[in-house]
């Protein structure tokens, strides 16, 4: 591992910790106080009845006022053994790692440029991307539907301005690989400007001086960029890759419009629109808590090499 | 424009029905010998039975018409009760985790509330709903639309009863019509002779999507077919049953050698019969609900702002009630919703009184008068004067079937199963092997 | 500066702009087909502008009092900024202790927040309910807060705990042997450098809670208590009784649109002060 060109925050483990040594230990505990009480207020209960519930039998009727019966491990099991849960898990995390890459790369090369480019280009593009990032996803949706529909829609209607090609008619959203791409391609797009923005904001806390240190020991740009500038933003690059990961690994609203597009039915589902679908759709409360906490997990798993990562950072 | 001064209008006739309940004509005798009765059921307390303040849930927002109903709802609500009623508006996309979680909560639930037809079953099963079946005579009886209160009972118990409906029926082009020398066909065979007809000409095609089973379940029902049948104490799935394969195979047909839409099309577009709506072949007819009246026609038209608008035009456009296998009317799938008091609600005298105006004769006329299909048959009549085509949507709705009231229907539409199932036929698939692929998807669902 | 860099930046800028053109083509979808009729937007030929020919009817129909957009207004700024006020507040301290202090009990807690991101809000919303019910805050400003509170806190505070870690410790202490104090140090020194990250946060924050509906549509019942979204949605679903009428869905997305807007010009100016400090500073 490269050190980086920046000693990291120091812990406040220095020598002056034995000045106030009360004063000192306590403070970071009341600084987390606040947070701490606003997770436990907001999510304590939420979360508790979540995981009693993914082992009881909670329906509907349970809903209206039956009591719930105990049933142990059963909607795990139900979920694991069926093998249609695993079908939408692994569709989800193939979708997730396209996405989150697609969204994180194209991020990191939007914020390089716009740290390049003169100031009327970078407010230009920094303002195109609020404008995608400000849409409501409503609005997102229809008009992404609007551009790619069958009958009027400007893609097919560009695509067959070229020569042979005659695209009118074509829908993207029947074949469920087409439609993946397609929501794989709107999510991108909608969240690009989030990394684009947060690791632009990053690359403003490179000092200059120490790039024309650099500078003057002969790096070229590509070795500054990896020598120097991708170490001091590194801990906001993995935090960024493991959001996406985690946010479009149980993407909900954005493939729930776009199944009422005319998408219908369940090999249309990723992992978010299946224990909606369970739940709400369905009734099947105990179900689609069991699901909700099976896919904290697994995304514990396949994040785990990345949490370590962060953890470890912290040592 | 003109709805608004329709409605307009239509107030103005309501407030004067109101004015002469007042000064008890005998119009509205009958609904004043309903009431005490309905109070008489809360017992000798008639000085705590008063002033209920009530909230009662909608679906969908409000425009000028419904605002109406609102305020004439609570008006005659204050002054019969006393109480205040509030009117609030759940969109239908939200109404099933709305009523998920409200209806249980004695505390915040609606007392009455308006609910989708077939979402219906799911919550009278699980007994979110007050039994009224106490009231059903006097709330109109066997005059109310059957196939909805079917939908709102468990048995012989009533939960919810009908609110509005709406209807579908075929729209259809004169002009493209003649150009290929057919006529308004008589039998459900007969849709797909003169379609198939059209489009073997290149002159037009019929319209129906892929995975709109709403319209398409017709050719199953007109076929003597059935969704799921009711055995006392189940549901079976009974596409597999030798009408409904009929029925569908009939409609593959139609999708196949007259059809215009594509596989994956829903019943979104309700004015596909419209000039340059479809690339290639238009459409000549289609299936539409009774309100699609409204944005059918030439282009002729301007509206505000100067941009074309469409204008119904008699030469041009027409309708028709999709006709039965043998002739006559072919059932359809009705539209519209039922309307329940919540079983945790804490003001039960109150929703009674409630229940007692909706289904009053002024508000059933009401009703019908601004073009809702009225709940009481009784008052169809108003309704079919209105509208040559309000006539088509009534003769239609009388014949109409609704989906299976039962459990896990909610959990059937949520799933898109018919969706599937509809589109799979439509792509050409064996409607029997595909019928029973889908009979089991279905009974693994239907009984919750 | 020298003439070849100067002429890649020119190339760069030109293709920034077209990529900045491209990236905002849907939002100018929206735009132009918010001045369309039904009629417009469902016909076979694209119309690419909105003028001439365009028409104002549906902004009118989405202003109309009786669609409540005043309402709705009112209540989505009051719960955003209470939600972005208390979380970015809350968040910051948090982050401030864990990336420069060693506790008993910080991994745990960095652990809680990335675990409590990867659970699955679909299956939650009975559970949420049921507590905001029990504390009697359906319909208000504070009890969804409460819930969009917990549910952004975690992000932010881990966004900011890397932002705060790229600001090196040593120019606190660099600063400290000028005389000021710890204090002192981190609000001229560091603070300044991470304005860039606490707006990225802020804006990230501020976008979930202003566009977020699921939750709301369950515990904002009241037509009076209704958000921005939860108003807009009224207009894209269908009716018993007519069409969706699309342009005004985009006239309204728009008019839901512009007060984020509005936040980004506000604090993309602390943005750039950010910046400069932080070139001064460095």
């Amino acid at each position: 591992m490269t050190t980086p060109a920046v000693a990291p925050s120091r812990l406040d483990d220095s020598p002056a910790s034995s000045k106030k040594p009360f004063g000192k230990r306590i403070l970071p505990y009341l600084l987390l106080t606040p947070a701490l009480l606003a997770l436990l207020v907001g999510m304590g209960y939420p979360l508790g009845w979540q995981i009693l519930n993914s082992f009881r039998e909670y329906g509907l009727a349970q809903q209206f006022g039956q009591p719930p019966a105990w049933v142990g491990l059963d909607n795990y099991i139900t979920l694991l053994t069926d093998s249609f849960f695993w079908s939408v898990l692994i569709k989800s995390v193939l979708f997730m790692a396209v996405t989150a890459l697609a969204t994180v790369i194209l991020g990191i090369g939007m914020a390089l440029m716009m740290k390049a480019v003169s100031r009327p280009a970078r407010i230009t593009l920094q303002v195109a991307m609020l404008l995608a990032w400000a849409m409501p996803i409503v609005a997102q949706m229809t008009v992404w539907n609007w551009m790619i529909d069958q009958r009027n829609g400007l893609l097919n209607y560009t695509l067959s301005w070229i020569p042979g090609v005659d695209m009118i008619g074509h829908n993207w959203l029947v074949n469920p690989l087409s439609f993946f791409a397609v929501a794989s391609v709107i999510i991108t797009w909608a969240s690009v400007p989030f990394v684009a923005l947060s690791v632009y904001a990053a690359l403003t806390q490179v000092s200059g001086e120490v790039k024309e240190a650099a500078a003057l020991d002969g790096a070229s740009g590509w070795q500054m960029l990896r020598r120097i500038t991708l170490p001091i933003i590194r801990p906001i690059l993995v935090i960024l890759l493991l959001l996406q990961m985690i946010w479009d690994l149980r993407v909900y609203a954005q493939i729930e419009l776009l199944q009422g597009f005319g998408s219908a039915g369940d090999r249309y589902d990723l992992l978010g629109t299946y224990i909606y679908g369970m739940g709400v759709g369905q009734g099947q409360f105990g179900m689609a808590a069991a699901a909700a906490m099976l896919v904290m997990i697994f995304t514990i798993g396949l994040s785990w090499f990345y949490v370590r990562e962060l953890l470890k950072e912290d040592d | 424009m003109k709805k608004m001064t329709r409605g307009i209008a239509a107030f103005a006739a309501a407030s004067a029905v109101v004015l002469a309940g007042c000064s008890s004509s005998d119009d509205a005798e009958t609904e004043e010998s309903t009431a005490p009765e309905t109070s008489s059921t809360a017992g000798g307390e008639e000085t705590a039975a008063a002033a209920q303040d009530l909230t009662m849930w909608w679906m969908g927002q409000e425009d000028d018409t419904t605002k109406m109903f609102r305020e004439y709802l609570q008006e005659t609500y204050s002054a019969e009760n006393g109480g205040e009623l509030s009117v609030e508006y759940v969109g239908w996309g939200d109404a099933i985790s709305a009523l998920t979680t409200a209806l249980p909560d004695s505390a915040n639930t609606p007392d009455v509330t308006e609910v989708g037809n077939t979402q219906a079953a799911t919550f009278t099963n699980v007994g979110a709903f007050l039994d009224i079946t106490d009231m059903y005579e006097e709330l109109g009886g066997d005059s109310l639309l059957q196939g909805f209160v079917e939908a709102g009972s468990v048995g012989e118990t009533v939960y919810a009863l009908p609110y509005y409906f709406g209807s579908r029926f075929a729209w259809y082009r004169k002009d493209l019509y003649e150009q290929g020398g057919v006529e308004v066909p008589t039998t459900l065979a007969e849709v797909t002779e003169v379609h198939a007809s059209l489009k073997d000409q290149d002159i037009a095609g019929f319209y129906i999507g892929g995975q709109d089973w709403r319209n398409g379940i017709s050719w199953v029902f007109a076929n003597g077919g059935d969704i799921a049948t009711y055995d006392g104490s189940s549901w079976t799935a009974a596409l597999s049953s030798p009408e409904a394969i009929s029925g569908m195979e009939q409609w593959q047909e139609l999708f196949e050698t007259a059809g215009v839409a594509q596989v994956t099309d829903t019943d979104e577009v309700f004015n596909a019969i419209n000039d340059e709506m479809l690339q290639g072949l238009p459409a000549a007819a289609q299936m539409a609900p009774n309100w699609a009246g409204c944005c059918i026609g030439p282009l002729t038209g301007e509206d505000a702002d100067g941009n074309p608008a469409p204008v119904w035009d008699d030469a041009v456009n027409g309708f028709y009630a999709l006709p039965g296998a043998d002739g006559g009317v072919a059932p359809v799938f009705a539209g519209g919703s039922n309307i329940a008091i919540s079983a945790a609600s804490q003001n039960v005298d109150g929703a009674k009184q409630l229940m007692g105006i909706i289904f009053s004769d002024e508000y059933q006329t009401l009703l019908a008068e601004n073009g809702f299909g009225p709940a009481n048959t009784e008052f169809g009549d108003i309704y079919a004067g209105l509208a040559p085509q309000n006539e088509v949507a009534l003769e239609t709705a009388e014949s109409a079937k609704l989906t299976p009231a039962a459990k896990g229907w909610a959990a059937i539409e949520e799933q898109q199963i018919l969706e599937q199932y509809f589109q799979a036929v439509a792509e050409g698939g064996d409607v029997t092997a595909l019928a029973a692929e889908y009979d089991e998807k279905i009974n693994q669902l239907i009984n919750g | 500066m020298n003439t070849k860099t100067s002429t890649g930046k020119w190339i760069g800028s030109t293709a920034a702009i077209l990529i900045a053109l491209l990236w905002a083509f849907p939002v100018y979808w929206m735009v132009n087909s918010s001045f369309q009729t039904t009629t417009t937007i469902n016909a076979l030929t694209p119309t690419w502008f909105p003028f001439p020919g365009g028409t104002m009817a549906n902004y009118k129909a989405v202003l109309d009092p009786s669609t409540g957009f005043g309402t709705a207004l009112r209540m989505s700024v009051m719960i955003t900024v209470l939600s972005l006020a208390v979380c970015i507040v809350f968040a910051f301290l948090a982050s401030l202790a864990i990336s420069r202090f060693k506790f008993r009990g910080r991994k745990s807690f960095v652990l809680a927040i990335i675990l409590i991101q990867m659970l699955p809000a679909e299956a939650m919303f009975i559970a949420q309910y049921k507590m905001i019910a029990e504390l009697n805050l359906l319909n208000t400003v504070i009890g969804i807060s409460i819930i969009y509170i917990a549910t952004v806190i975690p992000f932010t505070t881990w966004m900011l705990r890397g932002f705060v870690a790229g600001v090196p410790a040593d120019l606190e202490e660099a600063a400290m042997v000028d005389g000021c104090t710890r204090f002192g140090a981190f609000m001229r020194v560091t603070f300044p450098l991470l304005a860039p990250g606490l707006v990225a946060s802020a804006v990230y924050a501020f976008i979930q809670v202003w566009n977020e509906f699921a939750l709301a549509s369950v515990l904002l019942t009241e037509d009076a208590s209704e958000t921005l979204p939860l108003w807009l949605r009224d207009f894209a679903q269908p009716s018993a009784y007519g069409p969706i009428p699309w342009g005004q869905v985009m006239a309204g997305s728009v008019l839901v649109a512009i007060p984020v807007m509005i936040f980004f010009l506000i604090v993309q100016g602390r943005m750039t002060q950010g910046m400069v400090g932080g070139a001064v500073k460095g």
